[in-house]
């Protein structure tokens, strides 16, 4: 091989395989070849910066040494340098919250960093309009609070939150909170508003529509209405306490007044006929007994209504005192109507016989006018009765009046 | 006698409107043309200026004139209020939209305002023979008049990598001059 074309192959080969060898003297070359060793030695150079360039981005450094100007066949790489910068420069971005950077190049790699930041962007508008939802929410939980803050301070119910699992209770309003001085007050209520929490279980649970509190000046009625609310996540019970005791008063007032005879205090006609029914409906078992004054038209006609009316009391109180379970009423002048559950026909007999007895013994005491006593007649009603109301008391009339008829000698002795 | 109505118009003073209403005038042609065209004029021109004033000269007053229409696009077409990166993005639209090249940022240092960034596909030397010279000179004045827009601040705009000098992207980098 030629010398010089020898020591340019030689030179060559370095510059690929032994670079730390590679070194080409142009003076060492013939002139004829001086220029072609020049344009050689730009070459290598040109390849050495793009052999470097290459290392330094296979190595992910972008900040390595940047080919000359010049150097033509470094442009493939200095745009992928380029693009890598490009994109350090999107992913900087996407860091920072800013997702509309898109690629345009680098193929699938381009698909995948586009779809995550569509994604990231669908993610974030999602977040943003929850989070904007949920200040509305909070906007007008605020206003509910505030609503709710004002109608509870202002309320005259009593407002009572409890929670159903511990019974404690979550919340109160102004008027339960002025109670809670009183121990005695805040046990009967906390007693009373548990059960009603545990009845909430039961299914088709039916309190007793009217909570009773007792304190030192009497007793308070109030309606009570439960819900269930979740309270701060916690399951409760809120109840709402509405003061009836007014209502609840003048109810009893005119149950009263429906219902009691005016004069003796026991129940009326009106009332008695209802509860004959009632015990006729239930088919309950009991003793009806007819009572009769004895000699009251005789009493009016000669010592005048005022005593009439106070031999009616004596006798009433009498007979208030046949039994507990008994319901005692007058059925209107001198007739009485007795309602005896769970007592033989027998049994009322041997009672009314004894208060007959002592009716009688006012007949004794010497300042006694006028002679004291009753006839009776009582019908067994079992609980199998097939009768009318009617039928039985006009039985129970027929037995007082052939007991009346029978004891007419004792009255004229 | 003079017409006191019109007073004589002069184009030694640019002014956006004097661009005049170009999709009414070319209703049929419509408003886009070949780069082909915009590169003829922009290349006689430097031609022209380059034989009168020296290719130093030329190169600045191509400077001058991008500074001048950067200058003015960023103030008729983009929103110079938003924040740095919506004002970046826009910039990608406006420039892919108007075809004047894909913007890529590479670097912004927010300590000192320097940026480098490219443009892919520009709209003055991609595709010219390599001439080993780097021949965006209009475009650095370009990106400099925008960036004073957006910032207020003077930037001096250079181009390290161009098409014409082999490369394949034209790559730009901006130093914000400090106030003297």
């Amino acid at each position: 091989m030629n010398p010089v074309a020898n020591y340019l192959f030689d030179y060559l080969g370095n510059v690929l395989y032994s670079p730390e060898k590679a070194e080409l003297d142009i003076d060492k070359l013939p002139k004829d070849f001086q220029e072609l060793g020049e344009g050689i030695l730009f070459f290598v150079k040109c390849v050495e910066e793009v052999r470097a360039f290459a290392n330094d981005l296979s190595r992910g450094n972008l900040k390595g040494t940047y080919p000359s100007s010049d150097n033509e066949l470094a442009a493939p790489l200095k745009m992928l340098h380029s693009s890598l910068r490009h994109l350090t420069w999107q992913a900087q971005q996407v860091a920072k919250g800013d997702f509309r950077q898109h690629v345009d190049f680098l193929g699938d790699f381009a698909d995948a960093f586009n779809r995550m930041t569509r994604q990231l962007n669908e993610q974030r508008a999602a977040l943003l309009e929850e989070i904007a939802n949920s200040r509305q929410r909070e906007l007008a939980l605020a206003q509910s609070n505030d609503l709710f803050e004002v109608v509870t301070k202002e309320a005259s119910q009593w407002l009572v939150v409890v929670e159903r699992e511990s019974c404690d209770w979550l919340f109160t309003n102004y008027p339960v909170r002025n109670i809670l001085a009183y121990d005695y007050m805040e046990r009967q209520l906390r007693d009373q508003l548990r059960e009603r929490v545990n009845a909430q279980d039961e299914e088709n649970a039916q309190g007793n529509p009217v909570l009773v509190l007792e304190h030192e000046l009497g007793v308070q009625h109030f309606s009570i209405i439960a819900r269930p609310v979740t309270w701060r996540t916690r399951p409760s019970v809120a109840f709402m306490l509405t003061d009836v005791s007014e209502e609840y008063a003048h109810i009893h007032e005119l149950e009263d007044v429906a219902f009691h005879d005016p004069m003796t205090r026991l129940f009326n006609r009106n009332y008695g006929m209802r509860h004959f029914e009632k015990l006729l409906a239930e088919k309950r078992q009991f003793a009806l007994c007819f009572v009769d004054i004895d000699n009251l038209k005789y009493v009016n006609d000669k010592y005048g209504h005022n005593e009439g009316d106070k031999y009616i009391q004596v006798v009433a109180a009498e007979l208030r005192t046949f039994a507990p379970t008994a319901t005692v009423c007058r059925l209107g002048g001198d007739e009485f109507m007795l309602m005896a559950p769970d007592m033989s026909a027998a049994e009322a007999e041997n009672v009314l016989e004894g208060l007959r007895e002592q009716l009688t013994a006012h007949n004794n005491d010497s300042k006694t006018v006028y002679f004291h006593s009753m006839s009776y007649g009582v019908v067994d009603v079992p609980t199998d009765n097939e009768r009318l109301a009617s039928e039985l008391l006009a039985a129970a009339d027929e037995k007082m009046y052939l007991y009346k008829r029978e004891h007419k000698m004792e009255r004229r002795n | 006698m003079d017409n006191v109505f019109r007073k004589p118009k002069t184009h030694d003073e640019f002014s956006w409107e004097n661009l005049g209403n170009i999709k009414e005038g070319r209703g049929d042609l419509g408003e886009e043309m070949p780069v082909l065209v915009y590169r003829l004029m922009q290349y006689t021109m430097l031609d022209v200026l380059s034989k009168s004033f020296g290719q130093e000269e030329a190169n600045e007053y191509f400077r001058q004139a991008g500074y001048l229409a950067g200058s003015e696009f960023a103030k008729n077409t983009l929103d110079l209020k938003t924040d740095f990166d919506t004002f970046l993005a826009n910039l990608h639209t406006a420039l892919a939209t108007l075809k004047i090249g894909i913007l890529r940022m590479e670097a912004f240092d927010p300590e000192t305002g320097e940026i480098t960034l490219t443009v892919g596909q520009d709209l003055d030397c991609s595709g010219l023979p390599v001439t080993n010279e780097t021949v965006c000179n209009y475009d650095e004045g370009f990106i400099a008049g925008i960036l004073k827009e957006y910032t207020g601040t003077t930037y001096d705009v250079r181009e390290i990598d161009c098409w014409a000098n082999g490369d394949r992207v034209c790559r730009f980098n901006g130093k914000a001059r400090k106030p003297s």
